[in-house]
């Protein structure tokens, strides 16, 4: 990795970026958990992904391991996938049901 | 490579069907599976020299120690013998059945015989565990399927019964592999458990529950005598003839050497509720009228004897009892198939329905009659040589117990004979037209009435088979 | 090693005939399969005899080796049989008397379709009664205990249209098999005291020791299957049911051989009942009341073999009479002598049915003398016989016993003589009444033919020497047949007979004299009979109740039959039903129980499992920070 990157990365304080993330990553768990939108759903799930990728970057910097760097390869690739099939999903339930609120999806209701 | 073959054998075979069916050739697909399966077997039988036979062992789980170790001894090899010696009559018997899909069921036949393998060729005791709940699954989709009046609700009950003791079991396994650093699950480490008194008296029953509910004992049995009527009957020979063996088998692997002390503490109690199933089951057995329910309760009378004598817990009663094992597989085999030629030709197994019938078919009332002589346990018959063990074994143990197991004999004959009066004997009263016994039937019956004659008369390959490996369990037992 | 094959030869040439015969059932005709039968059976008899010649009875005893059977952990049971001179007597009389009734057979049985059947089981009856006299331990004898039973029901039962008979049958099945109970445990400890249960080795290891309560219960439980299979009280009922079968078969199973299987059972173990004298009682006196019983039943029955069959029970009773006062070879003699001349009356007797085409009430018959010349005078040998007249062979092994009897106690003489009388009187009652006076039936009767005559003469000629086999010092014999089988059960050498000739001579005259008299009272009351007297209902109560043969058979039935039947059904429609399954079911109400509970968590909502699935991975989060 270019060195550039890495000072710049590092001109932030680590714990910043913990904060960062730990408000990113509640922001999506909330987002998740309490909106009914499926797509809000799915925009949070990115929201969390990204914060979790944003902390490996960081991490990876402040240990000068590229390790982490590859994860965040991986997650954003799942990500992608994940998206793809989570709109496929989206798609289809907006026909079947004509709405996006996962609420509507109680059929397991036991 | 014994072991792959026969693992392989049928579970291949079984594939084949499942996804090829072949409706028009499956049962013959199957017969040849089977018997090569029991050439298989045979050459195993052949080649043994006594000692426990390893096959494979290799690392399983190895974080947890756990090692796939496959192999058998004399009392493996019997449970192979009798499995691989009764199938190919249970997949014969289904020429005579008009089930649908016969691809299918001959399939689940198949996989129950693999998994049957399985939990005889298995020497851990998780592995043996798997393959025995395994075996479940195949015939809870035959009975599910195939089963006559009510089949869902007594499956359900079947399955979810067996499957508590299955869960018990499990339980106690697992808490034995807790327990120091010697016992790896292997059947070989079991020595090196060291569990205390008070804590066997109640692992036994842990342990022991599975069993007694697959045998079935009293008063475990309630499963039983309805399964039995209502399945298909290639599926209840299945449960009678094979499958309950492995509960004997599983209390001789499993409950014996892990709580020997737990066996001693409970082992007049469990003979009593045995001989009490031995008997209730007799009594019982008299005043049924389907053919079928009668051979339930019948089976639960020689079950419990079969249990009493194995709990008789000395080499007369042990040996007493596998050989009884293997009679009675034979046996319930025999007695099924003559219910099922029965209701092919009435229509129905209620022997209201029957009577006077060998008017109309006498050499099947012949080979009933020989079947009898092996039920009653008539000397120079197989089920004789078993039944006199356990009774010396018995009588070891207390005089008043062995006075209830001899006792079974004269209930026996009771519902035996009467039995065979009501399908048999009479006046043809109901003058149907029918066929006597066909090619089919000489094919399944006489060859298992020749064995039981045979080994009634000379007895000495299968006692010679668990003579060593039950006197050094016993040996083995009484050093702890 | 030629005896030796030989010897095997016995049993299995009569196992031959009746795997050939059962196998070729449909293809033989009957007299084919008869002559099979009888020709396997007189091989039998002739290897027997050729045995029998050349045995030395110096040497005690031998023993074939078959084959090994059970041998297992300390357990050594060889199939193997014993040549000594008890087995021998049993062999001759087993395979004489039936090489006879086989011949018999042929005759009576050839209008039967299922002749051929008739004859396999006949053949495996002969079998298995050799293999249980001819066994060198208690499981072979055993084997044929059960074989003779096995035969005894499918040969009751022969007739199985008609379900009386199949009842018949089946009640004969049960309870040998109530019999079988106390065999099969008297075996079990015998096996653990002895560690085998070779008679031989038994017979050396039991000396002394009397009392030992472990050979008193052996020897009751011994006891007890004879009681099954040699009908004496109180399993003895089953046996005037068997007569249901063909009559061949009465006169062989259930007359000369199988029924004198506890006899044969209890000599071969008399060493271990010497040391028991408690049971011996016991046995002296079930066989007093047995003997007692069945003779006054068979006062009052119609059915010609009904008479017989009680008359059987009856002297059966006198055998286990001897045997309680270890007089064995005076019960071995009566066994001898009662199977030539019961076989005789049996065979007579059916020589009469088939005479008249089937018919067995006696109040039908009446007159015969005339019509069935042989059968009649046969039949009467048969009945002097049995009765004792002097110097008939009955005379000889019933005053033994008798004698035996006195000198045990004179209560018991009387006993025995009033029960010596009966049979007279029941005897001669059956002679009159078939043979004297006019005819009472409809049916022509017609003699039987010679394969059935044959046997007869044979049989009546034996019936009238018999005696010679073991005459008395007294007639200037020595008691062949005791020395005989002295060499096989030591514990006849001790057998004595203590009386004075003068006594001797006076008990035999007073025996003698009383007969005449009861035959005398006999021929008074029913040799010119034309009618029968009337129905039961009008008799005295006492004469009904032995009439309706001490309603022992509805006692039974109250006692046992309908409980059981009771039990049966009620222990599937309540115990089982109501107890067992909804335990069962519990199991499954338990878990829907618990299901029932878990559901409610399964809201469906999305939003509600995110929570949920946050809180547990918070749960489990916090767990693995405080356990670190």
């Amino acid at each position: 990795m270019e060195q550039g990157i890495i000072t710049a990365i590092r001109v932030v304080p680590l714990e910043h970026y913990l904060v960062l993330c730990f408000l990113l990553f509640s922001i999506g768990v909330a987002g998740v958990v309490f909106r009914r939108n499926t797509i809000i759903i799915l925009m949070c799930l990115e929201l969390m992904f990204n914060s979790v990728n944003l902390l490996l970057t960081a991490f990876s910097a402040y240990h000068s391991d590229p390790r982490a760097q590859v994860f965040v390869f991986f997650i954003m690739l799942v990500a992608a996938a994940e998206v793809t099939v989570g709109l496929a999903i989206l798609v289809m339930m907006k026909r079947n049901v004509d709405s996006v609120d996962v609420n509507q999806l109680n059929r397991l209701k036991g | 490579m014994i072991v792959a073959l026969l693992l392989l054998i049928p579970f291949i075979t079984a594939l084949a069907l499942m996804f090829l069916r072949p409706t028009q050739q499956a049962k013959n697909v199957a017969l040849i599976s089977t018997l090569a399966s029991l050439g298989v077997v045979l050459f195993a039988w052949s080649a043994y020299t006594g000692g426990t036979v390893i096959h494979y062992n290799m690392d399983w789980v190895p974080s947890w120690g756990l090692r796939f170790v496959m192999g058998y001894d004399g009392v493996g090899l019997l449970m192979l013998i009798l499995t691989a010696m009764v199938f190919p009559f249970i997949i014969a018997a289904g020429y005579g059945e008009k089930l649908q899909h016969p691809s299918l069921v001959n399939a689940l036949l198949l996989f129950t015989q693999t998994f049957l393998f399985g939990v005889f060729l298995a020497q851990n005791t998780l592995l043996f565990y798997i393959f025995y709940e395994l075996s479940l699954i195949p015939v809870f989709f035959f009975l599910l399927y195939w089963g006559g009046e009510h089949r869902r609700a007594i499956t359900v009950k079947f399955f979810i019964y067996t499957l508590l003791g299955g869960l018990s079991l499990l339980f106690g396994i697992i808490y034995c592999l807790g327990q120091g650093e010697g016992f790896n699950g292997d059947f070989a480490t079991i020595g090196s458990l060291n569990i205390p008194t008070s804590v066997q008296i109640w692992l036994f029953w842990v342990l022991f529950l599975a069993f007694a509910i697959k045998l079935p004992i009293f008063p475990f049995h309630s499963w039983q005598p309805d399964t039995y009527a209502m399945a298909p009957l290639q599926g209840t020979m299945v449960l009678g003839a094979v499958m309950l063996k492995m509960g004997l088998y599983g209390i001789i692997k499993i409950v014996l050497p892990i709580v020997p002390q737990g066996v001693v503490h409970w082992q007049e109690t469990v003979i009593l509720l045995a001989l009490i199933g031995a008997i209730y089951g007799g009594i019982i057995a008299f005043r049924q009228s389907d053919l079928k329910r009668l051979i339930a309760f019948s089976s639960l009378s020689h079950v419990g004897l079969l249990c009493a004598g194995l709990f008789a817990w000395n080499s007369y009663g042990v040996s007493g009892s596998l050989y009884q094992a293997f009679a009675h597989a034979l046996l319930v085999v025999c007695m099924l198939y003559i219910s099922g030629a029965m209701k092919e030709r009435v229509g129905s197994s209620e022997m209201g329905a029957m009577g006077g019938l060998k008017v109309r078919t006498p050499r099947l009332a012949a080979l009933f009659l020989l079947v009898l002589a092996n039920a009653v346990a008539l000397p120079l018959t197989q089920s004789f040589v078993g039944e006199w063990l356990m009774f010396a074994g018995l009588w070891q143990v207390n005089g008043g117990l062995a006075l209830a197991a001899v006792s079974t004999i004269v209930l026996g004959a009771i519902y035996m004979l009467f039995a065979y009066q009501r399908v048999m004997l009479g006046p043809d009263k109901w003058a149907l037209e029918m066929t006597d016994a066909t090619t089919r039937d000489h094919f399944v019956l006489v060859p298992l009435i020749a064995i039981t004659l045979f080994l009634g008369v000379y007895p000495g390959p299968i006692l010679e088979l668990v003579d060593v490996p039950v006197q050094q369990l016993l040996s083995s037992l009484s050093l702890n | 090693m030629r005896t030796d094959l030989l010897t095997i030869l016995v049993p299995v040439l009569p196992l031959v005939g009746a795997i050939i015969l059962a196998s070729l059932r449909r293809k033989l005709s009957a007299n084919v399969a008869g002559g099979l039968a009888t020709a396997l059976i007189a091989s039998s008899f002739v290897a027997s005899v050729v045995l029998f010649m050349g045995f030395e009875a110096s040497t005690g005893g031998r023993t074939v080796h078959m084959l090994d059977w059970i041998s297992v952990g300390g357990m050594d049971i060889p199939l193997a049989l014993r040549i000594d001179a008890l087995s021998l007597t049993m062999m001759l009389i087993v395979t004489g008397i039936g090489s006879l009734i086989h011949l018999y057979s042929i005759g009576y049985m050839h209008e039967d379709e299922r002749a051929p059947t008739f004859f396999a089981q006949l053949n495996l009856f002969s079998f298995a009664m050799l293999m249980l006299v001819m066994g060198s331990n208690f499981l072979i004898t055993f084997i044929g205990w059960e074989g003779v039973g096995l035969c005894s029901y499918l040969l009751i039962g022969f007739w199985y249209k008609t379900p009386e008979y199949n009842y018949a049958a089946r009640k004969a099945f049960v309870m040998n098999r109530i019999g079988d109970v106390g065999m099969v445990l008297a075996m079990v400890l015998l096996f653990e005291r002895f560690g085998t249960l070779e008679y031989a080795s038994i017979m050396d290891m039991a000396t002394g020791g009397m009392n030992d309560p472990l050979m008193i219960a052996a020897t009751l439980f011994l006891f007890i299957g004879a009681t099954g299979k040699s009908a004496q009280l109180p399993l003895f009922t089953w046996l005037p049911d068997a007569m249901a079968g063909p009559t061949p078969v009465s006169a062989l199973i259930h007359a000369a051989t199988m029924v004198t299987a506890g006899i044969f059972l209890i000599v071969r173990s008399s060493v271990l009942f010497e040391s028991a004298p408690f049971t011996k009682d016991i046995i002296l006196w079930i066989g007093t009341a047995t003997a007692l019983i069945a003779a006054s039943i068979g006062l009052f029955q119609n059915d010609i073999k009904k008479v017989l069959a009680y008359s059987t029970v009856s002297q059966l009773g006198y055998m286990f009479v001897a045997l309680g006062m270890g007089a064995y070879s005076a019960a071995m003699f009566h066994v001898t002598t009662h199977a030539f001349f019961k076989a005789l009356l049996f065979l007579g007797a059916g020589s009469v049915i088939h005479a008249l085409g089937g018919e067995q009430d006696i109040r039908r018959m009446g007159g015969l003398k005339g019509s069935i010349k042989i059968t009649f005078i046969t039949f009467f040998v048969g009945t002097i016989a049995i009765s004792g007249l002097p110097l008939m062979s009955g005379f000889f092994s019933k005053d033994l016993i008798m004698a035996y009897g006195f000198q045990h106690s004179p209560v018991l003489f009387g006993l025995l003589l009033f029960g010596a009388l009966l049979t007279t009187f029941y005897m001669f009652r059956l002679l009159f009444l078939v043979f004297y006076g006019t005819y009472r039936g409809k049916a022509h009767p017609h003699e039987s033919p010679l394969t059935m005559t044959i046997p007869l003469m044979v049989l009546a000629v034996l019936s009238v020497i018999g005696g010679l086999l073991n005459l008395p010092h007294l007639f200037g014999g020595h008691e062949p047949m005791k020395h005989f089988l002295e060499t096989a059960a030591d514990a006849i050498r001790y057998e004595h007979l203590g009386l004075s000739a003068t006594t001797e001579w006076t008990l035999m005259g007073i025996t003698t004299v009383l007969v005449f008299t009861t035959i005398a009272m006999a021929y008074g009351r029913f040799a010119k009979r034309a009618t029968l007297e009337g129905a039961e209902a009008d008799m005295p109560f006492l004469k009904r109740l032995i009439a309706q043969r001490w309603r022992l058979d509805e006692l039974y039935a109250a006692l046992f039959e309908r409980p059981y039947g009771w039990i049966s059904a009620h222990l599937f429609t309540t115990v089982e039903r109501h107890v067992m399954v909804p335990v069962m079911n519990g199991v499954g109400a338990a878990a829907l129980a618990m299901g029932g509970v878990v559901r409610k968590l399964q809201t469906g909502n999305t939003s509600f499992h995110l929570l949920a699935m946050l809180c547990g991975m918070i749960v489990f989060l916090l767990i693995t920070l405080m356990s670190n």
